[in-house]
């Protein structure tokens, strides 16, 4: 087989795709996966919400409408895809935590609590029961991230300012992956007098394994842990990402990073090749199956004119609420405009809708009756939708 | 109780003009507007500093009353005013008689003007359309209405007058069937101040007539409004117009880091309630794509509206309605100020003192147009791209601005709003319209305890909403994918959407 | 250069930005690029010297979704700001590596003496040069001065062998060592008289020495091209000036020719080892290593073909590393201005990678290099190498008369 000739090519880098390259690949084909950037994900908590609007993510879901691509899925087909999930997050030495079951709580940084339901272990502590304080530390300088926000919202909670030589979240991450930063934070930490039993700070904690570096500022002061998730740029968001990165490369997922497919080959009801538009000569890559993973709108899979919407890569039909009138409420807070609904419709083989053709495959946030701002479910669609996608595109390359 | 010489109604240009006047004119004076600075048309308008050669054609009084006050402008306002010059471009098809008229009329009004060749304005304007026939330079500029009108103000000030922003008038005093005061209802401390003085001017803009009728009279009105679109980034950097009879979306005015584009003119009955119709936002850009190509298909970060305040007349197409202003004295103690345009404000405040000092029994000169604007030396200036010198600790990235701007402008005038913040650095008025900056200033402000950290998220709140409703009309391409990513950070990452 | 449009001010390119996590200095691709762009359209004289502290990495236009051209932007900034003032004497000495390389190469053994003499680090240092790097030693026998060509001379395919500055003069013996591998996979190698790529002019601010340099090495690849010979490189940053900087940057009007014929040397040893030559046995190299991905190999988007060439050679482990700037990014990490920029981001890749364990480190590009095996204390090796000692393995187990490996 030639180089750039691939049982199963992905098309977008999120969670989505990249759960869908790890199952393919863990099921022996040989993958690809093709991304014209970063995903949004880095952006993100870092968390995998699965459905935020309850304390039980799976009894929320049972009672969407059938055409959410979480009934596409299946409960059992959502909770492994999740487990899953976590042991690729063990393999890559970012261990997360939680249970599809159940969800827990994360702390924003304007105080207010956020059910998500798989933590990275960084932030399990969040969790806390109700009436409990926590000591902030924050950091000298740091734009986006203000203590007074959350001492004012849990009203006995405390905080202390640290100067860490650096004003931004990712300046003081790296600071902290240095093992003698380390030490002489936890020296001034010790100094300090700790009222309550746990510590919080804005996810700073190491740009690669902040569970070692919680593990032993925490067994230093004696108190549990746990990081605030920030604004963009998010430091856990990217490790979530680079993690992930790191386990395709060890599993020999091929990587083509930071070209978008400028065209597309098809014969018949058949994809053969995408090409890329990389720098001088395209490139171009063959497969047996495709599978579309590039999100909604801010990810570019999706694109508004102004007055249709259509997919990026291949053309395929979209399901649009309305005009370009209907698509927001005036209500910036109301849950669900309408035009979270708008993507591609998948059959039950997570097929598109109407495409005819036979070896495409679409998941993630460009599937159509999402609703992810609405329902708080992004991430868990993602894993959920990517793993059952390359599930069933491996069958079809069987 | 507050006494006093004279109370201005409205913080517009006009009442900000007068303000001023009345101040170095020795004239004590207090100012009240409902809202901040620039309110009403003042704010929504297209910060065109005219030369007067839209006017030279249909209304050659008013052409020659702009070049006139283009030039004092220039002059007392430097820091206010872009030097940008302007263009009107001749498209195939649009009138070579208009073209010819235009031209004597300019001249007669004493605007200069400077005929080019298609290939020479296109070296001027590259984004141009190509296969404009012509161009005329005319000397037109772009201009701050907000600075303007709180460098007026600050004149005001500094003679140890008031300046009330965010006091609504409730109502107005009256003993004998005469005018002697106000009663204004302070927005945030919700206390009633009742203001005595002997004169009340109207300066109201668009609420003229609901003012007048306050004061036991009335002024009838024409209200029209005029929607514009604001562009990610400066595609031209001279005012661009369409040489033709004046019509809908035929102005774009460089003005700081964007494009202003518009109007449109339809007519309303309520200034308080008015919203960006998506057909005007596609008319504009359709009007705006004839001229610059490029604005069919560039990003556009806003759309806003304002009404225009046109005296009454029978003319059926308000555009048609002379721009000119009237004074109207009530002879019970108010005077209205009514029609006009900003860039003549202050020509509109010199007669109206004028007035209202004869009605007092005062003799003073004006000297405004002789002295520049007040408090200038701090502003930053032109061209933009000397602000990227220094930056450090920068709050709002995509407008450049600093945090010791932010705290500047929250440490004076009192500032209780965010949006206060906006009009004076222009925070949050870039691409991302404050999309990120907003969380960071609410932030420091509660940071530095001008608010507790419950009423700076209650502002946030509120800020988003006002923000999403002038984002909302023009929602596709790069903007709507802006707008997911900010929902992203507000619904998801501080998960606001809920109980916050 | 309207791609700022596009711009959403996620931050993806921030979050990506070597220079911004270590120098509180430069405010992050998104100030340098598409924000202070909306401010740069009035024509005036530029103001923002602080642009010159990016390094061109790249790695957030490789980053950026949206299709903004994030470095580009900043380097034609930093470009009119070079124009528009004068630069500093390591910018002036930098954009003529090429000459530092013709005189260091000729007086070999007393360059490299002078070079790493205490009192030449204490000039260096006035001139506005690190001092914590060693200085790249030089060779006299220089590529130019061996065999320029090799192979049969009836082969099907024609190579030019495109070798940049630092396997030219500094590691000659790396590019010998391509040349005759690429010989004996059935090319006909050559090594015409060619020049420096450009970029280290267009990176220290001199965009018309990049284009003399340009100008001639263009003249020189079309006349090989025009003959059916393709362009290969090995150095990744030329390849990414040949392929990109030459048709989009220096506007040459050869450059689109270019671009589409030239190749990375790894991308045609794979081609070469499906078509050509697929009965090559590659032997066992028993080794851990850790490969670093040079920051232009990313922005070329070609997916990393080495690592393609690797997964044939049994026994050995490899770790792909590409998180991470090793700071040098050619020359910029020679200034005394970036000296620390320099050192904390080798600190930063060089911990990343020990961590591994791994018994050597391999890179395409030199700088990266000379940049980790100074901060890692490992042997670096190019991927040649690595393929080389494989494939001589494997041909030693071979019987004589089939092919000849070098």
């Amino acid at each position: 087989m030639s180089a750039y000739e691939y049982d199963a090519v992905v098309i977008g880098g999120g969670v989505s795709g990249i759960m869908a390259s790890l199952t393919l690949a863990s099921e022996g084909f040989k993958t690809a996966l093709v991304s014209r950037g970063d995903p949004v994900c880095c952006l993100s908590t870092g968390c995998i919400d699965v459905f935020s609007h309850s304390d039980k993510p799976l009894g929320g879901i049972r009672a969407l409408l059938p055409d959410h691509p979480y009934s596409l899925v299946g409960e059992k087909g959502i909770v492994d895809a999740l487990c899953f999930f976590l042991e690729i997050m063990n393999e890559a030495g970012l261990p997360y935590e939680g249970d599809p079951g159940r969800n827990r709580k994360i702390l924003t940084p304007i105080g207010s609590v956020k059910n998500t339901c798989l933590v990275p272990q960084s932030m399990a502590h969040a969790d806390m029961p109700p009436g409990e304080y926590f000591h902030v530390i924050s950091f000298q300088g740091i734009k986006d991230f203000f203590p007074s926000y959350l001492t004012s919202r849990h009203r006995n909670s405390t905080y202390s300012v640290y100067d860490a030589g650096v004003p931004t979240t990712l300046g003081i991450a790296a600071r902290f992956d240095d093992a003698t930063f380390l030490d002489a934070f936890i020296t001034w930490l010790r100094g300090l007098e700790i009222p309550h039993d746990r510590v919080a700070l804005p996810a700073v904690l190491g740009t690669i394994d902040p569970a070692s570096a919680m593990e032993k500022i925490s067994r230093a002061v004696g108190r549990k842990v746990f990081e605030i998730p920030t604004l963009p740029p998010s430091v856990p968001g990217l490790r979530l990402f680079r993690a992930l990165k790191r386990v395709m490369q060890n599993r020999g997922i091929h990587l083509y990073w930071g070209k978008e497919v400028t065209s597309v080959e098809r014969q018949g009801h058949t994809i053969e090749a995408v090409t890329l538009a990389t720098t001088g000569r395209a490139k171009r890559v063959q497969g047996r199956a495709f599978v579309l993973a590039t999100g909604s709108f801010v990810s570019g899979g999706l694109f508004a004119g102004r007055d249709s919407v259509r997919e990026t890569v291949f053309d395929l039909p979209v399901a649009v609420p309305g005009e370009r009138k209907d698509w927001f409420n005036t209500d910036f807070f109301s849950a669900g405009h309408s035009i979270e609904r708008a993507g591609v419709r998948v059959d039950r083989s997570f097929r598109p809708a109407g495409a005819k053709i036979d070896n495409l495959f679409a998941c993630g946030s460009i599937l159509a009756e999402c609703e992810i701002m609405s329902f708080q479910c992004g991430h868990g669609l993602a894993v959920a939708t990517g793993v059952a996608a390359a599930k069933s595109c491996a069958q079809g390359l069987s | 109780m507050i006494k006093t010489d004279v109370v201005i109604i409205g913080g517009g240009a006009t009442g900000c003009g007068i303000a001023r006047d009345l101040a170095l004119r020795g004239v004590h004076h207090y100012l009240v507007e409902k809202g901040d600075f620039a309110n009403g048309a003042t704010g929504a308008c297209h910060g065109l500093l005219h030369s007067g050669a839209r006017y030279a054609v249909t209304d050659p009084e008013a052409a020659r009353e702009c070049i006139g006050e283009n030039a004092i402008l220039r002059r007392i306002a430097r820091k206010c005013v872009e030097t940008t010059g302007g263009l009107f471009v001749r498209l195939p098809g649009d009138s070579k008689r208009y073209r010819d008229t235009f031209l004597t009329n300019c001249e007669d009004a004493g605007i200069s003007t400077e005929v080019l060749s298609a290939s020479r304005a296109l070296d001027l304007v590259p984004e141009l359309n190509p296969s404009i026939e012509e161009a005329v330079v005319v000397p037109d500029c772009s201009i701050d209405p907000f600075r303007l009108c709180m460098l007026n103000a600050f004149t005001s000030r500094h003679k140890g007058c008031g300046i009330l922003t965010h006091h609504k008038v409730i109502d107005i005093v009256r003993e004998r069937g005469r005018c002697t005061g106000v009663k204004v209802l302070d927005r945030f401390t919700s206390q009633i101040k009742e203001i005595r003085a002997k004169i009340i001017i109207n300066a109201t803009g668009a609420w003229g007539d609901t003012l007048a009728r306050m004061g036991g009279s009335d002024a009838p009105m024409t209200l029209s409004k005029g929607s514009l679109i604001i562009s990610n980034h400066r595609l031209t950097n001279m005012v661009i117009n369409r040489l033709r009879p004046p019509s809908d979306g035929d102005i774009i005015v460089p003005n700081e880091a964007v494009c202003l584009a518009g109007t449109t003119s339809i007519p309303v009955d309520d200034p308080d309630a008015i919203e960006v119709d998506s057909r005007e936002v596609d008319l504009v850009a359709t009007q705006a794509e004839q001229m610059l190509p490029r604005f069919g298909t560039t990003r556009l970060i806003r759309a806003y509206t304002g009404v225009r305040p046109l005296l009454k007349a029978e003319a059926s197409d308000s555009r048609s309605i002379s721009r000119g202003f009237r004074i109207i004295d009530h002879n019970n103690g108010m005077f209205s100020i009514l029609g006009g345009k900003l860039s003549t404000y202050r020509l509109m405040a010199e007669k109206t003192v004028d007035a209202v000092i004869k009605e007092l029994g005062i003799k003073a000169r004006c000297k405004t147009a002789d002295i520049p604007l007040d408090g200038q030396d701090e502003l930053s200036g032109y061209p933009l791209s000397k602000r990227l010198k220094g930056i450090d600790n920068i709050v709002c990235e995509c407008e450049l601005v600093d945090r010791a701007q932010v705290e500047n402008a929250i440490n004076s005038l009192g500032i209780q709003y965010i949006g206060d913040i906006q009009h004076r650095t222009r925070l949050g008025m870039g691409p991302c319209q404050g999309g990120f900056c907003t969380y960071r200033a609410l932030g420091i402000m509660q940071e530095t305890g001008r608010l507790t950290p419950e009423e700076s998220i209650e502002i946030l709140k509120e800020f988003l909403q006002r923000r999403f409703r002038g984002i909302r009309p023009a929602l596709w391409g790069d903007q709507l994918r802006e707008e997911q990513l900010v929902e992203s950070i507000y619904l998801g990452i501080l998960n606001m959407g809920q109980q916050a | 250069m309207t791609t700022f449009e596009h711009c959403v001010r996620c931050t993806l390119c921030v979050e990506n930005c070597p220079v911004f996590k270590v120098n509180p200095a430069f405010p992050g691709p998104k100030q340098a690029g598409p924000d202070a762009q909306r401010f740069r359209l009035d024509g005036e004289r530029s103001v923002d010297d602080w642009v010159r502290l990016c390094s061109q990495c790249q790695r957030c236009q490789v980053a950026c979704p949206y299709g903004v051209n994030v470095s580009e932007i900043i380097l034609k900034a930093q470009l009119k700001y070079s124009h528009e003032h004068m630069s500093p004497f390591a910018a002036h000495l930098f954009a003529n590596t090429y000459h530092l390389g013709k005189l260091g190469s000729l007086a070999a053994p007393i360059t490299n003496a002078v070079t790493s003499s205490a009192a030449t680090r204490k000039i260096m240092g006035v001139l506005g040069l690190a001092t914590n790097l060693p200085m790249p030693k030089y060779r006299f026998f220089s590529l130019n001065r061996g065999r320029r060509r090799k192979g049969r001379r009836r082969a099907s395919r024609k190579v030019v062998f495109f070798h940049g500055c630092y396997l030219g003069f500094n590691r000659p013996d790396i590019g010998r060592g391509i040349r005759d591998l690429l010989a004996g996979l059935g090319c006909r190698v050559v090594i015409p008289g060619q020049t420096c790529c450009g970029l280290p002019a267009l990176g220290n601010g001199d965009l018309e020495i990049a284009k003399r340099f340009a100008r001639k090495n263009a003249r020189m690849l079309v006349e090989y091209i025009d003959r059916g010979y393709r362009v290969v490189y090995a150095c990744t940053s030329c390849g990414l000036t040949l392929v990109h900087d030459y048709p989009e940057v220096l506007e040459l009007p050869e450059g689109r020719k270019i671009a589409e014929n030239t190749y990375n040397v790894h991308e045609l040893i794979l081609d070469l080892l499906e078509n050509d030559a697929p009965d090559v046995e590659f032997g066992e190299v028993d080794r851990t290593a850790a490969y670093h991905i040079p920051c232009h190999l990313k922005a070329l988007g070609i997916g990393y073909p080495a690592a393609g060439i690797f997964e044939k050679i049994p026994g050995l482990k490899i770790a792909i590393l590409d998180d991470n700037c090793c700071g040098l990014a050619g020359s910029y990490g020679f200034k005394k201005k970036n000296q620390q920029t320099a050192e904390k981001l080798g600190t930063i890749s060089a911990f990343a990678i020990k961590t591994l364990e791994p018994d050597a480190l391999i890179s395409d590009c030199g700088a990266c290099r000379m940049q980790l095996g100074h901060y890692t204390g490992l042997p670096v090796l190019d991927p040649s190498e690595v393929i080389i000692a494989s494939l001589e393995k494997g041909a030693s187990k071979e019987s004589r008369g089939k092919r000849r490996i070098p």
